[in-house]
């Protein structure tokens, strides 16, 4: 949904007459106090001094006690090594005036340390050894930095530049409003000493007609990295940016603070909805990840050397106006090594229902549940598939939430009921901002538990959003968060039932007459100001939502939560979309980095607004979007309240036969993509990742973002540019092949192919030496398809070998944990095809089969036989093409999930 | 109990026509136990036995007009050429659950191919195509069932029940369309009537103006002679000026000798106070200083004087004027008798000409409005002329749309707030049935730029009313507008057509 009400959207349209971003909203950092103290600081005069003789080293904890020589404060450092090539820093105040804020819920658990060791030891420093190969962390005490080494290599440094600024918690000074309190600082000659300069918005900032508090004063902190041999990084989502990050020496900072961000403008710092901490840096030589754990509004600095006849480094600096420094930086080497070790911290992606990887539709508003029915029934007609369609925020009884407008939605379960019939299913729209109205339940039960976040006076924050005014829960309340998913319990939702799943848009939280469009910074949430909690708000609104989802099917179904606002961690949740983009060109080209950035990070399952949500799209675009969405892991078309409708079946036969094709090559896909989000779910790689995670040494492949894979084995390049004859994909590896997937043609690694491409073109190859299971028997849903037999596509390298996997489960409940699972390995070598079983403690039996086996590259054999576990053998009929080197294998029919193996003599 | 005794003589006999034609062929490989096609059932030719009629599916390719033509590719032979001749391939891979033509037509009972089609026979409904993908995928889609043979779906028989309903449904529409049609008889013959009536209307009005067209010349004509003769009368009385001023001279000595009451040659104040009064005060007698004022600030004042000072002000007549008398003494040519009469004369003229001329105005405008009216295409026979005029309601939650066909469509809501939807545009239906749709432009803006505008659609029914009221995307709206002139015959003929 929009950001802002209906008369800022006027007001906007009118005043400025073009569709983009009023910068003017949100702050640059030389509008952020704490950004622009920060940032002028200058490098290379640190007053921190590690006190080597405070360090104490227990078997796995180090901790060192830092002094800022200007103002005698002490930090207390801690050093962790944990499990899997992670080590952690940690820098707090020795002995701070009161707690600092250190983000809970992010982490999935206490990591699991490992033993330190002091290597060796002088007045100027220590060497500690990090247990595995040859690692080494060097602290240097004047000025205080630590170096991470393996071998001679220094990995990072930190504090390098001297950047570290730790803004200690201290009591007012400029206590104008206190005169006595003045005189009685005046008079004590020892504060005085510590006094330092008190400069504008330390203790108080305006910015256009919002004044933040501050009561606890400046608390900023910051610290700088610098990665010697690295041109590359990533990640810090969520911006509209290119994938590679760029330096930000002549600009802003990349800014991370979750905002509801209206027309947002592409190619640029600025923040958006979500905030992942985490940056991924690459080189040919190895892959590294900082994840930088603190919740407030953050800066992220970098610069580069780039072009000056030095070793290349990058250097970082990240800057945040609360909390305390808590860094995890992630050695790899490899970029699944930095994969896994960020999901052994944060977790995995969650393991979508199967239904979710499915076409949904959307709009705000399908009106009423006749509209809903017409648009169900429209797609029969046209025979395009879709597994959901959703209700935005007017299918609400007066946007409160929990309800269904009397009127227009009299009979939700009727409506939901019809849906099931096609084994189709919804999603409602449930916002965190709650009408404050004394005559809707949920908003007088959370008044009364005292729910509600607080104003900086104490009472129920109260703000302008969607249904007037409303306040916020408190979700980072565990009670609030019990007591909120209590209320997705189908006897607490009325007219729910259990195809019914959940949108949380607006978890900025969007507040349209707060500070930038979000809550005011002074509000309280407990003994901690919004300040510190503020780009977690959003994680903690889809926590709750889906443990609701999850609860109220007694902990048997998967939930589907989709959210706008993020964090680390929430990949665990759902999924996320890129929010309210436009229907133009460049937002259909930068939904691809966009997406890119957050799978490094751990986001694999997200999408943009098929058709672009402002504006109204061409057809060509429309078309275009819903074949690039095709190939994106979540597949959505939305579309603003004033835009024309736009179902697939609206531009004319041509069209609609354009739009389909592209969604039942998706579906078609959907046993490839379920056990990508399977593996995603295991082991923390992304769905969607840039090439260069499968080709690290490729340089070509570093800054490449108009293509990408999907797992290993799948290379897309999408046409994003408008009336395009063709477009020249790179396909990496010099001993690969790649089969154009429509065609079957054969192209060699290491090349960049010009395709010519027609409106029906999605280019897509298929990698040589992998086996892809697809369903070709595209119904009304994937539900529809869950009995139906498999096509194996097997793709043979220049080894002539292959292999690639194949799981099955029921689609939508947890029984995946208790090992109800089918996962088999595929292999193909020596002219023997084989299935075996990857998880033999697992049980599931399914009615699938294997109906076809197309095997690209092939010889023609003179036969083919299939033995089966009983040990029976049969001669199978095939096919051979040998203009394109195709082999179809006709209907062996085995069960998908039995063993076998067929040879090809 | 009497119908469906004769709906399974109609099944047994279209059976034994299927068997007659060798239709018959085995459905194999379609399913075992769980539909997983065992390593025996993968030879070809053998039957299986899966739900309750396994052999429908088999069969139920054929039946409708242009699925006859089909019929002779099924027969069941040693080899299946796929319809589109593009592959031969073993009868015994007909309809085995695996997709072997391009074109789908080795599998028409199962859900192999991608672009294949069922058909459903439906027996008591309508038989009907459903795409292939709709076989066994757990959903009814055939009212018979047919289509789910082999999946965890119970689907009841539900065609007769449906062709029940559907007939009664057909009836009803029969039965509005017959009564619609009847209606629209009248109202065309309304409609020309109508349409005579305005023709004569506007003839009328036409004649009307006709007639004041003359009666204006001759008016004009009586003006411009009015105007001349008070110019001639004018000029007349100015013709003898020497006169004039003569006149004027022998006032101001009459007018001297009248305040002169004691006819010494000379005006004093007794004497002004005696016969002077203010304009706007007669009862009052002036003071002493006042008439001292008036002569000038003389005590005596002689003719000479008094034409020079007095007279003026007397002439001018907005201060001061001689007791007991009306006005001012100057313009007296005014109140000359001849001008007077011709003054009067060319007033009259130019009222009764103004008059005319709103006569002639008004009955143009009904003229070009009638015109205008009469110049919208009201159908062949002029059978949606009678609702020109009229204006329809509904209610649609918070919301009161009303149509005014061939004027305009507006929303109110119920705050009280009017908001127009559109005016009348034009007919958009398409060219075979070109009034079956109408469109009202350029109502009021919308914010993110355009303007409201509404679609009506026109769809036969004994009444004429507003039947639902949509706005899919904003300030587009869509109406569904019941009527008897929208009754087609070419209707009926469908339905009689149909094969219920």
């Amino acid at each position: 949904t929009a950001s802002k009400c209906d008369c800022t959207l006027k007001l906007m349209f009118l005043s400025f007459g073009t569709w983009a971003v009023d910068k003017g909203n949100f702050k640059t950092c030389e509008q952020s106090a704490f950004c622009k103290r920060q940032r002028a600081l200058k490098p290379g005069e640190s007053p921190y001094r590690a006190l080597l003789e405070t360090m104490e080293l227990t078997n796995t904890r180090l901790t060192l006690q830092l002094i800022n020589d200007n103002n005698k404060v002490r930090l207390l450092l801690e050093l962790y090594r944990l499990q899997g090539n992670i080590t952690r820093v940690k820098i707090n105040e020795l002995k701070p005036l009161k707690p600092r804020y250190e983000v809970p819920d992010v982490l999935i658990r206490e990591p699991t340390t490992e033993p330190l060791s002091v290597l060796s030891q002088d007045e100027n420093g220590v060497v500690l050894s990090l247990g595995v190969e040859s690692q080494r962390v060097i602290i240097s005490a004047r000025p205080f930095r630590l170096d991470i080494m393996e071998g001679s290599d220094v990995l990072m440094s930190l504090n390098s530049r001297g950047l570290l600024a730790f803004e200690h918690l201290r009591m007012r000074k400029d206590t104008q409003a206190d005169p006595e309190a003045e005189k009685k600082e005046e008079a004590d000659p020892t504060t005085k000493e510590e006094e330092e300069k008190v400069e504008d918005g330390m203790w108080e900032e305006t910015f256009k007609s919002h004044t933040d508090s501050k009561p606890n004063g400046p608390s900023a902190v910051s610290l700088d990295f610098s990665l010697p041999g690295v041109e590359h990084v990533y990640g810090i989502p969520e911006h509209a940016d290119t994938l590679r990050l760029k330096t930000t020496d002549n600009g802003d900072p990349y800014r991370l603070y979750n905002l509801d961000v209206f027309q947002y403008e592409l190619y640029n710092p600025m923040a958006l909805y979500g905030s992942v901490p985490v940056m991924v840096a690459h080189s040919a030589q190895r892959t590294t990840g900082i994840f930088w754990l603190n919740a407030a509004e953050t800066w992220v600095d970098i610069s580069s050397n780039t072009g000056s006849s030095e070793t290349p480094q990058t250097d970082v600096r990240w800057i945040s106006e609360s909390g305390i420094i808590d860094i995890f930086i992630m050695l790899g080497p490899t970029p699944k090594d930095v994969f896994s070790q960020y999901a052994s911290l944060t977790g995995t992606q969650s393991f979508p229902p199967l239904a979710s990887l499915g076409y949904h539709q959307c709009r705000w508003n399908y009106n009423d549940q006749e509209d809903v029915k017409s648009v169900d029934a429209g797609f029969d007609e046209h025979d395009i598939p879709y597994d959901f369609i959703w209700l935005d925020i007017e299918h609400t009884d007066g946007k409160r939430y929990f309800t269904w407008d009397p009127h227009k939605f009299a009979t939700p379960k009727e409506m939901l009921q019809g849906l099931m019939d096609k084994k189709r299913k919804m999603v409602a729209i449930v916002d965190p901002h709650i009408k404050v109205d004394g005559n809707y339940k949920i908003h007088n039960e959370i008044r009364s538990r005292g729910f509600y976040v607080k104003n900086k006076d104490g009472g129920d924050y109260e703000g302008w959003c969607w249904p007037g005014s409303a306040s916020y829960p408190d979700f980072t309340r565990a009670d609030m968060r019990a007591w909120w998913a209590s209320m997705f319990a189908y006897d607490q939702y009325e007219g729910t039932m259990e195809n019914l799943y959940t949108w949380n848009d607006m978890n900025e939280p969007s507040v349209f007459n707060g500070p930038e469009v979000t809550m005011h910074k002074d509000a309280t949430h407990g003994a901690w100001e919004h300040r510190d909690i503020h780009n977690l708000y959003g994680l903690y609104v889809q926590m709750a939502t889906a443990e609701g989802l999850i609860q109220r099917s007694g902990g048997v179904e998967r939930p589907f939560v989709l959210t706008r606002a993020f964090f680390a961690g929430s990949q665990r949740l759902g999924a996320v979309w890129t929010g309210d983009n436009a229907a133009e060109w460049g937002h259909l080209k930068i939904s691809i980095p966009m997406c890119l950035s957050m799978g490094l990070v751990g986001i694999s399952f997200c999408g943009a607004d098929i058709g672009g949500f402002f504006k109204s799209p061409s057809t060509e675009l429309l078309v275009r979007w819903y074949q690039a969405g095709a190939y994106q892991p979540f597949y959505r078309a939305h579309a603003h309240v004033d835009t024309p409708r736009r179902e697939p079946w609206l531009f004319g036969p041509e069209n609609t036969a354009l739009i389909r094709e592209a969604v039942r090559q998706r579906y078609t896909l959907l046993p490839y993509w379920y056990q990508l989000f399977y593996r995603a779910h295991v082991t923390g790689e992304p769905v969607m990742r840039p090439l260069w995670v499968e080709y690290p040494q490729d340089l070509a492949t570093f800054a490449l973002e108009d293509e990408y894979l999907i797992g290993r084995d799948l290379l897309v390049h999408p046409v994003v540019e408008e009336g395009a004859r063709g477009v020249t994909a790179y396909l990496p590896g010099k001993d690969e092949v790649w089969f154009d997937v429509h065609t079957f043609q054969k192209h060699n690694g290491a090349q960049n192919l010009y395709i010519p491409v027609t409106m029906s073109s999605i280019p897509v190859f298929q990698r040589g030496g992998s086996i892809i299971p697809r369903k070709l028997r595209v119904r009304r849903s994937s539900t529809c398809m869950e009995h139906d037999p498999y096509t194996l596509y097997v793709a043979l390298n220049l080894q002539r070998t292959a292999d690639g996997e194949l799981y099955i489960d029921d689609g939508h409940t947890f029984n995946y944990e208790k090992k109800e699972f089918i996962y088999r390995k595929l292999t193909f070598a020596n002219k023997v095809l084989s299935s075996v079983n990857l998880a033999p403690d697992a049980k599931f039996t399914t009615d699938s089969w294997i109906e076809r086996i197309i095997v690209l590259g092939a010889s023609k054999p003179s036969k083919v036989t299939l033995k089966t576990a009983d040990g029976q053998e049969k001669q199978l009929e095939f096919d051979f093409d040998a203009s394109m080197s195709v082999l179809t294998v006709r209907k062996p029919g085995m069960n998908a999930g039995a063993d076998w193996t067929m040879t090809f003599q | 109990m009497a119908a469906q005794v004769a709906l399974r003589r109609q099944q047994a006999q279209e059976e034994s026509e299927a068997r007659d034609l060798r239709l018959l062929y085995p459905c194999t490989g379609i399913g075992g136990e769980a539909g997983i096609p065992q390593g025996s059932s993968i030879s070809a030719g053998v039957p299986v036995s899966v739900s309750s009629s396994p052999a429908a599916a088999c069969f139920d390719v054929f039946g409708s007009e242009n699925q006859k033509d089909d019929k002779r590719f099924y027969r069941e032979r040693k080899s299946f050429l796929c319809i589109d001749g593009s592959r031969m391939i073993p009868f015994e891979q007909v309809n085995d659950d695996y997709c072997d033509c391009e074109d789908g037509s080795d599998e028409p009972g199962t859900s192999a191919c991608p672009r294949g089609r069922f058909y459903c026979t439906n027996l008591g409904f309508r038989p009907h195509y459903i795409p292939s993908s709709r076989v066994n995928d757990g959903i009814c889609d055939c009212c018979d069932a047919s289509d789910e043979y082999n999946s965890h779906a119970r689907c009841q028989n539900t065609c007769w029940n449906l062709g029940q309903r559907e007939r009664a449904y057909v009836e009803g529409q029969m039965r509005t369309l017959d009564e619609g049609l009847r209606l629209k008889q009248q109202l065309i013959e309304e409609g020309v009537l109508l349409w005579r009536e305005k023709q004569a209307q506007l003839r009328e009005l036409q004649q009307v103006a006709e007639d004041l067209q003359v009666k204006l010349e001759e008016h004009r004509r009586k003006k411009h002679e009015a105007d001349r003769l008070k110019e001639q009368t004018l000029k007349a009385l100015e013709a003898g000026d020497g006169g004039l001023i003569r006149h004027q001279n022998s006032s101001v000595a009459s007018i001297f000798h009248l305040l002169d009451s004691n006819k010494d040659g000379s005006l004093t104040v007794d004497e002004i106070k005696a016969k002077v009064v203010l304009v706007h005060d007669e009862q009052r007698v002036l003071s002493e200083d006042e008439a001292l004022a008036l002569l000038d600030r003389g005590h005596r004042m002689d003719l000479s004087k008094f034409q020079s000072t007095l007279w003026d002000v007397l002439t001018r007549g907005d201060t001061v004027k001689i007791k007991d008398t009306q006005g001012a003494p100057g313009s007296l040519s005014s109140e000359d008798p001849h001008l007077k009469a011709a003054d009067r004369a060319a007033e009259w003229e130019a009222t009764n000409l103004k008059k005319v001329e709103e006569a002639y105005e008004t009955v143009n405008m009904e003229i070009s409005d009638l015109q205008k009216k009469l110049a919208i295409d009201y159908g062949t026979d002029w059978e949606f002329l009678f609702l020109n005029g009229q204006c329809y309601k509904l209610k649609v939650y918070e919301y009161t749309y009303t149509l005014c066909p061939f004027n305009q469509v507006t929303q109110k809501s119920t705050a009280g707030v009017e908001v127009s939807l559109g005016m009348w545009g034009m007919w958009t239906g398409k060219p075979k049935n070109h009034y079956s749709q109408m469109v009202y432009e350029n109502g009021e803006p919308c914010w993110q730029g355009g303007s409201r505008s509404t679609t009506v659609t026109l769809t036969c029914g004994t009444e004429t009313a507003l039947r639902s009221v949509k706005e899919p995307s904003k300030c587009q709206y869509i109406m569904d507008f019941q009527t008897p002139v929208a009754c087609q015959p070419v209707l009926k003929q469908q339905g009689i057509h149909s094969e219920l």
